[in-house]
């Protein structure tokens, strides 16, 4: 376990340093001038004429060689400087805490719902395979996994929004805002948790401790509630913290079809206006939480494969 | 077994279909798909233009027609330039072992945990937009899934009777690697290809509806969606139709992706000494 913490720990600091050091060196391969780009995103003015821009470069220095320019930046994104927005001349750091905010809880909201949905899904197709409920049920979630989330997205609204207006068609002011997006990004981890529960519940049901349950004389309902459902949510933990990371980055669509003003937002706007720092600010944050999480995940299934024995899907 | 076959004949079938008639768009296709009609914008479906018209009056038909050509092209192109470099990486990894294993095997994890969607955006960033940055967005990300199960194989196979003898008769490694390693892995890696295909298809259509693949005037399935979508109550079939046919061929690919995958993961099924001593 040692071992295993250690490798996985090194992997995750490994990770953040290369994609942070690919983010920093955004002002060196985007075309025009390097030292004005970093100039803008640190000093609040305007900089225009040769002599000051000499001497603010010195006094940044941006004449170190690359890899005592990056350290540098890189301590100061640690303590929280992340530099000027170019859009907005606010700094980066108060807009990527309040997109990550934002985020956060459209993704926590889309697993809840996902996880809310799956489970009665899986249990119900798990504990009668074969049957019509569970061919239904597995066709109809493994078509969602082809669903692409900017069909969905319009669909959703021009039905639930537009024509039954039920729901706000985008933006993020009032709680029912949520569901909709939500509901999207939650229509493939539907797909695959359906399917880890299903899964489990098979493997459960075989098991002999479910027999055994059987035969002292619980119901078939206290069998599922007390020994099925809690098996089977062994496979659904890892997923889940698989798809948490997921979604951080694959949100990306549909902040932008709903115009909710989070990370993915921040990052589109950012690659689009050419905002170097906001971009760079955002995909590191995102970037160090996406790779936290996997390796929580990792830890997870390590405990539970250990400690449950035996293999998780 | 036979309701499966059929499923997957029909998929078949439908892809053959779809993929035909984009192939043969220049000559099929009813209309210029570039060509303006502005007095019948947004039109109902008719016999001059059986999916209607979007809201410049271009022929919705056509434009399908026209744009699975950029969406498959790229797709595809991207399924096997990240089919070559993970097999290539995941028999390089399980056949030299040792530190060359590690490394890769570590790049892998980083790779795999990057949000795929954000490193697209930060290539095209960094690149610009346009047909390679596309490319090689989807590549960055894309050969690590096959890596894993090249790797995974060969050290199955590698552990086989046959590999040791061949290398006792004296075979070179090359030989070993194309006369006997590859061909267990064609089948699996053929069924992952295929799954990755229609994951890929729906990320060019993402980064497309985005703004971020083609660029006008040429379409492509994901941005048709997106010009439609200002007009969706108006004329539904402008986001209903790109949407179907991306959604068709994605669905058709994972049915006969996973039928492969099942048809070869059947020799492979004896598990190997290696199998039982990996974790």
């Amino acid at each position: 376990m040692l071992h295993f913490a250690a490798k996985r720990t090194t992997t995750l600091v490994i990770a953040v340093v290369v994609a942070s050091f690919a983010v920093f060196l955004v002002p060196y391969l985007t075309p025009g001038d390097p030292v004005r780009k970093i100039i803008r995103s640190r000093v609040a003015g305007e900089v225009i004429d040769d002599s000051s821009v000499r001497q603010l470069s010195q006094s940044l220095g941006l004449d170190d060689p690359l890899l005592v320019q990056y350290i540098r930046w890189l301590r100061e994104l640690i303590s929280g400087n992340m530099g000027l927005s170019f859009g907005s001349r606010t700094p980066v750091a108060d807009q990527v805490i309040s997109a990550m905010g934002v985020t956060l809880s459209l993704v926590t909201a889309a697993l809840v719902l996902a996880v809310v949905v799956s489970l009665p899904l899986g249990v119900l197709s798990g504990l009668r395979p074969g049957s019509l409920t569970d061919r239904a049920v597995t066709t109809v979630t493994q078509a969602l996994i082809a669903v692409p989330e900017y069909w969905a997205a319009p669909l959703l609204v021009l039905v639930l929004a537009v024509k039954l207006t039920l729901l706000p068609t985008a933006g993020w002011t009032d709680p029912t805002s949520v569901v909709l997006p939500a509901l999207t990004l939650a229509l493939r981890p539907i797909a695959f948790f359906t399917s880890a529960v299903r899964t489990g519940v098979l493997d459960a049901a075989a098991a002999a401790h479910i027999q055994a349950a059987r035969a002292r004389g619980l119901s078939a309902r206290q069998t599922v509630m007390r020994h099925v459902l809690p098996n089977s949510l062994v496979p659904v933990s890892t997923l889940l913290a698989v798809w948490f990371a997921g979604l951080l980055g694959g949100s990306v669509i549909v902040e932008v079809i709903f115009a909710i003003p989070g990370m993915g937002k921040l990052l589109f706007d950012a690659v689009v206006n050419s905002d170097i720092p906001l971009a760079q600010g955002g995909v590191v944050v995102v970037v160090a939480l996406a790779v936290a999480v996997t390796t929580l995940a990792d830890f997870i299934h390590r405990f539970l494969t250990k400690t449950v024995g035996g293999p998780v899907a | 077994m036979r309701k499966r076959l059929t499923a997957t004949t029909l998929s078949v079938l439908v892809l053959v279909a779809i993929v035909g008639a984009v192939a043969l768009a220049p000559w099929i296709s009813p209309h210029q798909s570039s060509e303006q009609s502005l007095s019948e914008r947004l039109a109902a479906p008719s016999s001059a233009h059986w999916l209607g018209t979007d809201h410049l009056g271009r022929d919705i038909l056509s434009r399908l027609l026209d744009g699975g050509s950029f969406s498959l092209s790229v797709a595809a192109l991207a399924t096997v330039l990240t089919c070559i470099v993970g097999v290539g990486i995941g028999i390089l990894s399980a056949r030299r072992r040792g530190w060359i294993d590690e490394l890769l095997t570590r790049t892998n994890d980083v790779l795999l945990a990057l949000p795929e969607m954000v490193v697209a955006l930060f290539i095209v960033a960094a690149l610009g937009t346009g047909f390679w940055p596309l490319l090689l967005a989807l590549t960055v990300t894309g050969w690590t899934p096959f890596a894993r199960l090249a790797r995974s194989l060969t050290y199955d196979v590698s552990a086989r009777g046959f590999v040791d003898a061949a290398r006792v008769v004296g075979c070179s490694p090359r030989f070993i690697i194309f006369r006997h390693i590859l061909p267990h892995l064609a089948g699996p890696v053929l069924g992952q290809a295929t799954l990755r295909f229609g994951h890929l298809l729906i990320s060019v259509g993402a980064l497309s509806y985005l703004g971020l693949g083609v660029q006008p005037p040429q379409s492509d399935w994901g941005s048709m969606l997106a010009a439609a979508q200002p007009y969706a109550d108006r004329a539904p079939l402008g986001i209903l139709a790109p949407g179907i046919v991306i959604f068709t061929v994605a669905l058709c690919v994972t049915v006969i992706g996973q039928r492969a995958a099942h048809m070869s993961a059947v020799p492979l099924l004896a598990p190997s000494a290696e199998q039982r001593t990996q974790p």
